[in-house]
């Protein structure tokens, strides 16, 4: 098994994560210490890699190339591929939100990459958001922050959890 | 008489929604959500319209729950003010703590605000417990133990009416047992909870105000009676003190009897009011009972 992580996000402004910045500063008291807020949209794909062989790292890679191709729109979005593993750059702090409850379009995508695209190896599919918190403090309290911030307006915790994730 | 209709980035049903406030004898107006929140206090009711407020960004109603006017919302609601929030309205009040509630959220909220400089301080148990009680998450439509549809729907559904007479404040005159016909859009209705107990308390102090029915009043829990997974086939709910309502079906879209679907005969009755009259008469009844 591999896990394709494919990271993507906006090249133009994201009108969400404007937003999220905008009510944190102005309507929750994190100006002080908020610099700013920007998002990605996380797939992870789980691919059945068959028997262990020397050019399977190529053939996931492939497979990944492929998954991005149907899954970003490289017109307006851009994108990362990771492979078994999942890492970010320094400077923010990454929030990982996800539905606990049944996540219809994770399944939708599944879906699709299976029946429609053809390809029988995708063995699960999950979606979640990274809200990328860009703080004005250090990584303690930054991370405290971050998760207080998901509490209070990333999530709604009957249907949603949260990570904070640690930088690479 | 005076009704607030909230007015956010992205609601689409508030002058059809004041139409209707007017058509029953109230007097109102659209309230933008950038006025002076303290203008509030001088109105007797507010209705929280439908649409999607801040384009449902994060999720819906996540966004404008944050917004002063909500804080002064709750203030008044705990005066026993009259608040209908319909659609995006509900979601906004569930998002707010309003609805349903049970865990007094509104004013744990309120606390956090004025803390908010020092947030850092807040005590571990005090974040474990946000204070919402309940989500509206996305449509998930079950038939025969199947999912059949996931997602935005929009039809004209059954709603009978769970709770007595004079229970809540947008039934007040609405007899149990009651049928309206009433249409529904929206993709994030799904009444889901992880709080343990909540929809048996629910049940015990009758704030189910309207459960989704077929045309005979039975309560089917599957799609298409059930349109968007809630549980229970709930469709409405109101705060313990009656005087908050939430509800996804849009009434204002139903309250002149042209405005029924073709099929229905009342169609060709257009001086005949609809049944989502109703909802705005027995607000105006609550006021002029309270008053």
């Amino acid at each position: 098994m591999s896990l394709i992580n494919l990271r993507v996000w906006l090249k133009i402004p994201d009108a969400e994560a404007a937003t999220v910045k905008n009510t944190l500063a102005r309507r929750m008291g994190y100006g002080d210490i908020l610099a700013d807020v920007k998002k990605e949209r996380l797939f992870s794909i789980e691919v059945d890699s068959g028997d262990v062989q020397s050019d399977v790292q190529s053939d996931v890679q492939e497979l990944a190339r492929a998954f991005a191709k149907e899954l970003v729109n490289e017109n307006k979005e851009s994108h990362k591929v990771l492979i078994d593993s999942l890492e970010f750059e320094e400077g923010y702090v990454p929030v990982k939100v996800a539905l606990h409850i049944e996540d219809g379009e994770a399944i939708s995508t599944r879906e699709r990459l299976r029946s429609r695209l053809g390809y029988q190896n995708v063995v699960d599919v999950k979606k979640a958001t990274i809200w990328k918190l860009y703080f004005r403090t250090l990584k303690p309290e930054a991370e405290i922050a971050a998760r207080e911030v998901a509490e209070r307006l990333l999530i709604n915790p009957h249907k949603d959890s949260f990570e904070v994730l640690s930088q690479s | 008489m005076k009704i607030a209709v909230l007015q956010f980035p992205g609601t689409n049903c508030e002058f059809e929604t004041l139409v209707a406030v007017k058509a029953v004898g109230m007097d109102g107006e659209i309230f933008r959500w950038n006025r002076p929140a303290a203008e509030l206090s001088s109105f007797d009711g507010f209705v929280i319209p439908g649409g999607f407020s801040y384009q449902d960004r994060v999720r819906a109603g996540a966004i404008a729950a944050k917004e002063p006017v909500m804080k002064a919302i709750a203030e008044e609601a705990e005066k026993g003010k009259p608040i209908l929030g319909i659609c995006n309205g509900f979601q906004i009040l569930v998002e707010t703590g309003l609805l349903p509630g049970k865990s007094s959220s509104a004013s744990k909220s309120s606390q956090r605000e004025e803390s908010s400089s020092a947030s850092v301080m807040l005590s571990s148990a005090e974040m474990s417990r946000p204070g919402i009680d309940m989500a509206l998450a996305q449509n998930v439509m079950v038939s025969g133990g199947k999912i059949v549809r996931r997602g935005y729907y929009c039809d004209w559904v059954n709603l009978r009416h769970e709770s007595p007479i004079r229970r809540c404040s947008g039934s007040f005159a609405i007899e149990r047992g009651a049928l309206l016909k009433i249409p529904i859009a929206h993709g994030e209705g799904n009444l889901v909870t992880t709080t343990p107990g909540l929809i048996k308390q629910l049940n015990e102090s009758e704030q189910v105000v309207f459960r989704y029915c077929d045309r005979n009043g039975r309560i089917i829990n599957e799609f298409p009676y059930n349109v968007n997974g809630s549980k229970e086939s709930i469709a409405a709910l109101c705060n313990e003190q009656g005087n908050v309502l939430g509800m996804m079906p849009h009434p204002e879209r139903a309250f002149f009897a042209w405005q029924l679907p073709a099929f229905d005969s009342r169609k060709q009755r257009p001086d005949e009011p609809g049944p989502g009259r109703k909802v705005f008469k027995s607000m105006k009844c609550y006021i002029e009972v309270n008053a």
